[in-house]
Parts: C-alpha cells; structure tokens; sequence
C-alpha cells in the first residue's frame, strides 16, 4: 500500500485516461445520478453520491448472447473490452462487485470484462438517505481488499491516493505524486469514524437480522409481506449484488440462413416462474416463501458463511424503487414489530 | 456499456412513471432505469416498466410497409404504400361519402399523433369518424363527470394519496393495473390512512384491509343509493357544500329515501352493518378520496356508475380540495391525451363540441379548410357499419381490437368486410393480419411527443433511438398520406411545431410549452394564462357547470344474468405482469413466463363441483363465442363467478363478452356475462382460438 497527496484530482483522472476509457457517476438537473464516459476534453467534478443503478451491468451485462450459432458453426461471443476505470466507486457498491467476483469466479464472460476494469474507489464522509452501510460492514470508507485505489477527500480541496493494489500501483506510475504522511491515514480513520457515528440508529436491521436466523419467523408473516410483492424486479434489478439470470434461445430465420443466439438475461427470484418446472410443479409457488428467500439470500447465516459476509451491502437502493414497501428498511421494522 | 441517459415516459398505464433510457454506442436500448426524483413514480417503475426494452428491441418488429395479397404480407415501398391507400380512400370517398371511411387512434400514442390522427380526419377525410379505445374503459367516465362536475377527468393528483385520511377505491385493481399508483395506496394505508375496498374479486388492496365489500357484479348503484342513503338518515352529508356548491340535493334525498341498507343486501350481497360502517366512515374522513376504474365504466350501467359516485362526493363535500375528489385511473399511458386531442367522435381537441357551430367555425378557421359537419361514428359504431356494408375503410393505429373488443367474432367479420384496412404496428397483431397494408410503427422511445397521465400532467416524451428500420412515427405517416392526397394541412417540420398548433386551440393546455413542460417534470391542466403553472386540483372554487349536479340514478341489473345453460358468471380482469392486448409485454421472456398464454379463475368450490384441478384444461362457453384456456383456482373469486384477463390472444376473454352497451356512450358491458364451464380430458392441452377456428 502506498499513500499520496494530490492536490488537483484533474491529475489523475486526465493520467488514467491516458490507457483508460474513464466512467464516472455524473449527475443530472434533476437528480439522477448514473455511471457516465468521461472524455479528455472535460471531467465532471467527482461526487458522492450513489448512482440510481449500481455498477454490475458493467461485468454482468443485463442482455448477452453466450453463444452464437451462425447455421454453419459456433461463434465465440467473449467480450473484449478496453480496459476502463470506474473513478470514483463507493463503498457499498465495490463490496458488491467483490461478492459478484466470488459468485461469477468462474464465469468467462463476467471475468473478460471484470479483469479490464480498474476500480478507483471514493470514501463516503456523510451518510446517505436509504444507506447502512457500516450495519453490513461494507462502508462508509472502502475497503482496501475491494478497490485498487482508493481516493479520499481532505481538507483544503486535497485528496488522499491510497494504492491498494498492484493494479492500482501500476495506474499511477508516471504521475507525480508526492507521498503523504502515514498519519493522515489515522485522520481518514477519525473522518470515517464520525461518518459511521453519523449514520442513523440502525440496530433494528441487526436485531432483525438475528431474528430472521433464529428461526421463529413464521410462514404467515411472510405471506402477508408477499401480499405487497408485485414482483416487479425491481429490488433484484438495482440490488448490486443479485445475480439471478436465465436463458433463451433466440432464432433469427432469413432466407438464406438461420441464426441462433443463446443469450443470458437478468431474471429475479422473486417472479413465480423463476422456479417453477415444466411439469407445473414449483418448489416455491407461494409468494410467501420467494421473498423469504429473497431475505435469507441477503442475510441468512448459510450465506454469510459461503461468502464470508452478508449479501446486502447497505445501500438501500430497494427501499426506495420497491412499489411496495418492501424494501430493507420497511422489512426489517416488520421484522421486530410483527414476525 | 450506457452511452446515454434519455429521460422520458414510461409507455404502460396512465400512471405517467419516470424512466430513463439506457443507450450504448451503438445507438441501441440497452435496459431502463426509474427517473429517481419523478414526481409521481419517485425511483419506482413496476414489472411492465423494466421489461420496456424487450417491447422495443424485439426481433418480431414491423420494419417497412407490407401489403397483403390473400393470406400473406409481401413487403413494399412507403411510396407504394402511401399511393395505394391514398387511391382507395379517395376512391371510396368519391363513391361512397366520407361517412364511409374513419380513423381509429391510439391511446398508446402521443398527443401530437392523436391531434394529427383527428385533423387528418376531420379536415382531410371530411368525417368526424374519429375514436379510440376511451370508448371501452373510460368513456361513461367523460359523460358521467360532465354531467355532474363538467369535467370528465381526474379531479385530484397523485400526490393527494399521501394527503387524505381515507381512500376508497371503487371497482379498480391499482396494484395491478396501475401499479405505482396501488403501491402509494399501500403505502399510505401502512402509515395509517384508512382503506376501503369495493370489488368483487379479493383484490391485492383488499387483502390489506378489513374494510372489503364484496359486491356482486353491477350492483354498484344499488351499494351507492343505500350509502348515499344512510349519509342523508344521519345527517352526515356537507351541509355547507351542499348549498354553496351543488343543485339537486333535496330530489337526491327524496330518490333515495327508501333505499336502504337492507334493501339491498340481497342486489349488491354485502351486508347492511357493512354499508353503514362504509357510510359512516367515507362522510366521516376529513379527507376522503375515491379511485376507480373498469368496475365502474364497463357495464351498461357504466355512465350512471360514475354519476353515482360523484353524488357519493358531492354529498360529503368531498372534492375541490387536497386529498379528496373523484378520481378514475386511466388506463393507458395516454387515454387522458388521446380523449383530450379531440380523438371522439363528438369533440373536437379540448372537449369543444362538433355539433357547436361556434366551435366549427373556430377550426375550420385555424385550419384553412372545410372539415366535417355530420356526427361521427363511434368505434363499435364503425365496425357495426361496416358488418352492414356501409363504411369502407379505415385506418388503424397502435391497437387491437381483434383482442380488446367486446365479441371477437363480430369484430372480425367486421373488419374483413372492409375494402380497406391499413393497420400501422410495432409488430403483428391479430388486427394487423387483417390489414391490407401494415405500416411500420416507430416506438415511444424513438419519438419525440407529450403523454397525458391520469392526473392530467402533460410529460414530455424523448427520442432516444433511431426508428427501427423504415418506421415512422403517427403523426409523420399521416402527414405523408395527407400529401398524397394533395393536402398540406398536415405540413409541421417536428412534434413542437404538433403541439404548439394544438395548445393554441386547446384552452386546457393553452399556456404549455415543450420547454416549460421540461421544466416542471410535466404541467397538469388546466394549464391556461390564468393558470400558468397548472391546476393540480379540479374545481376548487367551482365548477366549469357553476354548480355541481346531484343527478338521481336507479339500479339496472346486468344485461345476462346466469341461466341453467350459462350457471356462472364470467367477469373480466387484468394481470400486472401484463397491458392491454400483451403485443408489448409478452414480448418479456420473464413477463411470458408467469403465466400460461390465457387462463380462467375459479373458486376451488366451483372447480371441485366441475371436477377441475388447478392447471387443468378446461372450455368457456357464452352465447357468442367458445375458448380453451387453463383453470386457475383461486379463493380472490368468489363462489359463482369467474374471471379472465383479456391480455392473451391465444384465449381472449373477448369471443365470450357482452356486447350489451350503456345507452349513453355505446360502452359494451365487459364486466359481466354469463358462461358455461365444462373440464376437458386430462392431458390435453387447450386450444388456441386460432386452432378452434381453424386457422393456421
């Protein structure tokens, strides 16, 4: 690990850019923030601020053709991107992608754009609206195992680089750095630390989080939260870390020839015919039961032992698309107050 | 990887949600995502929203005009096309009258086609045979209202969901149609605002609330009239209001004088305590609000329906403030735009009436030109004509009336029997493979344009793609076909240029600009000089009547009720996953997966009496027509009747409806009917219609 001072981060991101296409979370006259191309010719100041949709479909595409049948033989359908830096990534969401390169470990067409991708992640000083993330151990400053570079605001308009990384370490090789003091890590350490003190009163999400492993969550409950799951796709769409797909073939018939595409879509668990079999028969055809599961994916021990964390990372996306109030938040109240 | 963000309009129900548009380098739609700060939807979109892409991107696209010659469409030239069409309507005109051609638009489309759609007619065609789909969900709404508020819309704003004490929600499933809308209603009812429940199926929102009344099928008048009843007996009405605002109370008062709660217990099946509770609850709220859909309209009832409930408000005093009003929730993403524009046989854009000389006069004016002056035909009016062999041709766009029209056969026949039927489409329909000539449809997402939501909020829709192939958009073909036929009264240079002629002879929407519109996330009429910013609610400090009108209406049983041949009774529904005749969202792998293409509800009681397992094959018979279709038991029916989406064109509820209409607005009687159910042998699958009928 290396540490620097930059005073102007136009430095940097003008030096990645240099063998990088450069994505950066950009926002919009109304609010919208989303991950955007930035060119040489002008960089947009770095926020904050979590985009609407998280940084999966960058490695995880939300359509792709696995394979391509062109009527006389099989085309390899790999992607081979250029390498690109998502600048500025926060916390919650470079988790996720580090709980996607576990689940997607040995996926060729998630891993040829994954090992293309330099993440430069930025540490959040405030909370955000929906976000918990220090409830999940997943921020608010990023974690050094999920980025290859890490950006930190100082006072005075400085940034702190942390190389994390000998990615990260290669990126900025030819920029000139100045190294900084160890202590101002101990001052990120403090900053980050008001930050998580900061954060509302979030033991419900704790407390709740063991009663759904205790146990003693009947059926029932689950049922009646299901009545407000349209099964819209939403939650598992923005969830940085659902990974859910399924497969068609899709036959494009000229006259000359027939192609087939084999391509991978994003599905959601949540859809009564995610599980359901040909013969009708669906191990969970009650609503009830697929957003338990939906739940135990998130927090259940079983998981947290495979992965060796929880499968939410805090940001608290759901609780805002989720038509039906069924988000994190809303859940994990009911969870105390009514299971 | 996302190249642009393209803000627009969702293109499903007449919630109006905010989405964005995700494009990659190379031009194409790449997925969607929730506009975060929309002001209705908020960062939400529902299942139909997030499969948009898979509408829009399919392989199964109309990509140039085709002309069919017996059974087969052989692709041809716009010029080819245009020539061909302008030959005919010239030529049956000619012959035949312009009574004899006629246009039907589409509430899928955006105010600019519909504006263009009813010029092209009025002042090209010379006919006022000019309609759309309003005419079988939300027609009895426009005539009800205007009879006793002056208004046939939306009298409040979403956003009022979340500042009422109460909500009452009338023959209308919103979480399943409306999503977004039903998913505030939830919202709001888990914070603490009242929820009262009127339908006859367990709907999702009565599965929330205790308060359900589960009338039987077009009884709502009869529910009404005892409510209204028990409100007048214990004084619970608003005295002030009453007096200030509104004329005719004291004739509503004596009409139901004797209609009591248990006077019809046995009509409506909910019982009296419960009319009283209802009663004592919605005059009671500070704030009361009243949603409602197709229970309400689709029946021949449907006009006095409406007129019911907007007594049931008036009396309570219940409108004209935040959180209270009548509101119907329209169903597509631009009915409210496309009755606005004028697309109704009887108006003119802004609801100016055609048999009014001033208002002839006035636009004949503005366009240079003679337009129509005899009353023109309704849909259902234009396919009853043509059946009779008296009109010849007409032009069709962005809907299926083949799937959505009351008896699929008649339809059908009728549309056969046309010299002419040119149908523009994104992709085959089952009305489109009746065309003579399908043109290639441009899709929401490759147009630029405005919707009209429930609320009466004016969006601005965004091009963000290239039309595929040689599409085009509405207003663009019409413009062509009005030049082949030697008339330039169609000549805009963009969609601006569309509004800004309609805003100029539409009061309602007179001070609306695209840039304003952009401006504001939408402006909701009246948007007038007096109103520059909009009217968020209707009638606050009077009526566009003066007073509102209390207008006595007397139950009126369903037009077929249940016999020793027909024992149950079918009504018809909607499923979330899917819109109108599913030529978009069945195109969604994922949406095409929950739910086999066409099924029936039945109680498990009804079901056990027929020998019906769940999933089993089984045939619906009415009067009119016969499908195959697979049973769903369900305890959301309730014992004696059934229920059938109309979404799949593989089992369309429409070969079994009523065509019975409300004598006021032609409005079939959708919601009831009565049917046979028998089981067909274990394993053998249902039929398609197109099987049935022997076709393919």
């Amino acid at each position: 690990m290396e540490i620097y001072l930059l005073d102007n981060l136009d430095l940097l991101q003008q030096h990645l850019l240099i063998q990088h296409q450069l994505y950066q979370v950009i926002e919009d006259d109304n609010g919208q923030c989303s991950w955007q191309q930035q060119t040489k010719e002008g960089n947009a100041p770095l926020i904050a601020k979590l985009p609407q949709s998280s940084a999966k479909d960058f490695f995880f595409a939300e359509h792709e053709n696995l394979l391509i049948f062109n009527g006389e033989y099989f085309q390899e359908t790999l992607p081979k991107p250029a390498p690109f830096v998502l600048f500025g990534a926060l916390s919650c969401d470079l988790t996720a992608i580090s709980y996607q390169d576990k689940f997607f470990k040995d996926d060729p067409y998630y891993q040829a754009r994954r090992q293309h991708c330099l993440l430069v992640g930025l540490d959040c000083v405030r909370p955000c609206q929906q976000g918990f993330c220090p409830t999940v151990d997943a921020g608010p400053g990023v974690r050094e195992q999920s980025a290859d570079i890490i950006l930190h605001p100082l006072e005075n308009q400085q940034w702190l680089v942390i190389t994390t990384s000998d990615k990260g370490s290669e990126a900025v090789k030819g920029l000139a750095l100045s190294v900084a003091h160890w202590h101002l890590l101990t001052q990120r350490d403090l900053v980050l630390h008001q930050c998580e003190q900061d954060f509302p009163d979030n033991t419900y999400i704790t407390q709740a989080i063991d009663k759904l492993n205790s146990g003693e969550i009947k059926d029932s409950f689950w049922q009646q939260l299901a009545v407000q799951c349209l099964g819209c796709s939403g939650c598992t769409t923005l969830c940085p870390t659902c990974s859910c797909y399924s497969t068609r073939s899709i036959t494009v018939e000229s006259e000359q020839k027939k192609v087939i595409k084999q391509q991978r879509f994003w599905d959601s668990c949540l859809y009564e015919g995610f599980q359901r079999e040909a013969s009708f028969h669906n191990p969970s055809s009650d609503a009830g039961k697929r957003v338990q599961r939906f739940w135990h994916h998130k927090f259940g021990n079983e998981f947290f032992t495979e992965f060796n964390r929880h499968g939410c990372v805090g940001c608290g996306r759901c609780e805002q698309t989720c038509p039906g109030v069924i988000g994190i938040h809303s859940v994990m109240k009911r969870i105390n107050s009514d299971a | 990887m996302c190249a642009d963000l393209v803000k627009t309009i969702c293109p499903f129900c007449g919630v109006g949600c905010g989405m964005c548009l995700k494009i990659n380098e190379q031009g194409q739609l790449l997925s969607v995502e929730p506009q975060q700060n929309h002001p209705i939807s908020q960062g939400k979109l529902c299942e139909k929203g997030w499969s948009t892409p898979y509408a829009i991107n399919t392989n199964e696209r109309i990509t140039q005009p085709l002309k069919r010659i017996n059974k087969k469409f052989y692709p041809i030239s716009w010029q080819e096309a245009l020539t061909t069409i302008a030959c005919e309507l010239t030529s049956i005109i000619d012959e035949s009258g312009s009574q004899t051609v006629g246009i039907i638009s589409s509430a899928r489309a955006s105010n600019e086609d519909n504006y263009a759609a009813q010029k092209f007619a009025r002042a090209v065609l010379k006919t006022n045979n000019i309609d759309h789909c309003a005419r079988i969900c939300h027609s009895p709404t426009v005539a009800g209202l205007k009879q006793s508020l002056g208004s046939g819309a939306m009298t409040n704003s979403a956003k009022d969901i979340f500042d009422t004490d109460l909500i009452l929600v009338f023959g209308a499933d919103p979480t399943e149609n409306h999503s977004i809308l039903g998913g505030h209603i939830m919202q709001a009812h888990a914070q603490g605002t009242e929820l009262i429940v009127v339908d006859p199926r367990v709907t999702r929102l009565a599965k929330l609330t205790s308060m359900h009344l589960q009338l039987k099928l077009g009884s709502n008048i009869a529910l009404i009239n005892a409510l209204l009843h028990v409100i007048i007996k214990e004084q619970w009405f608003d005295k002030n209001f009453i007096s200030s605002r509104t004329q005719g109370f004291e004739q509503l008062a004596l009409h139901v004088k004797d209609i009591t709660p248990e006077s019809v217990e046995s009509i409506t099946g909910v019982s009296a305590e419960l009319i009283r509770t209802t009663a004592r609850a919605y005059s009671q709220a500070k704030r009361a609000m009243i949603f409602y859909g197709m229970g309400i309209t689709q029946y021949v009832s449907g006009t006095n329906n409406v007129i019911s409930l907007a007594n049931l408000a008036l009396s309570c005093g219940h409108i004209g403030k935040v959180g209270t009003g009548v509101n119907p929730l329209r169903g597509q993403n631009n009915v409210q735009g496309a009755c606005d524009m004028g697309c109704l046989p009887n108006v003119f854009p802004g609801y100016q009436g055609v048999a009014e000389l001033e208002s002839q006069e006035k636009f004949s004016n503005a366009w240079g030109a003679k337009i129509a002056q005899q009353p023109g035909l309704t849909s259902l009016g234009m396919t009853k004509a043509a059946q009779s062999g008296d009109f010849h041709a007409l032009l069709l766009f962005g809907e299926d009336p083949v799937v959505t029209d009351p008896d699929q056969n008649h339809v059908k026949s009728s549309l056969k029997n046309l010299d002419l039927l040119v149908v523009a489409e994104l992709t085959m329909t089952e009305t489109a493979k009746l065309a003579d000539i399908i043109l290639p449809a441009a899709s929401f997402a490759e147009k630029d344009g405005t919707f009209t939501n429930c609320e009466r909020r004016v969006q601005k829709v965004n091009q963000a793609l290239a039309p595929r192939g040689e599409a085009k958009g509405d207003w663009q073909w019409l413009q062509a076909l009005a030049k082949q036929m030697g008339s330039q009264l169609l000549n805009w240079q963009n969609s601006e240029e569309v509004f800004n002629e309609m805003a100029s002879l539409t009061p309602d929407y007179q001070a609306m600009t695209y840039q304003k519109i952009s401006d504001n996330s939408g402006l909701q009429w009246p948007c007038t000089f007096d109103a520059p910013e909009g009217t968020s609610i209707l009638h606050q400090q009077s009526f566009p009547i003066g007073r509102a009108r209390f207008i006595c209406v007397n139950h009126v049983d369903i037009d077929e009720p249940i016999d020793d041949l027909f024992p149950l009774l079918l009504t018809t529904n909607r499923l979330h996953f899917h819109y109108g005749c599913g030529s978009m969202t069945r195109k969604s792998p994922l949406l095409e997966r929950e739910t086999p293409p066409g099924l029936l509800f039945i109680n498990p009681i009804d079901a056990q009496a027929l020998d019906i397992t769940h999933q089993a094959p089984v045939s619906i018979k009415s009067r009119r027509g016969y499908v195959e279709t697979r049973a769903m038991l369900s305890d959301d029916v309730p014992v004696g009747l059934v229920a059938m989406p109309y979404h799949f064109k593989e089992a369309p509820s429409n070969q079994l409806t009523n065509t019975a209409q409300d004598p006021v607005t032609k409005m079939p009687e959708l919601k009831a009917c009565a049917v046979a159910v028998t089981p067909l042998a274990k394993g053998q699958p249902p039929k398609t219609i197109q099987q049935l009928q022997g076709e393919q």
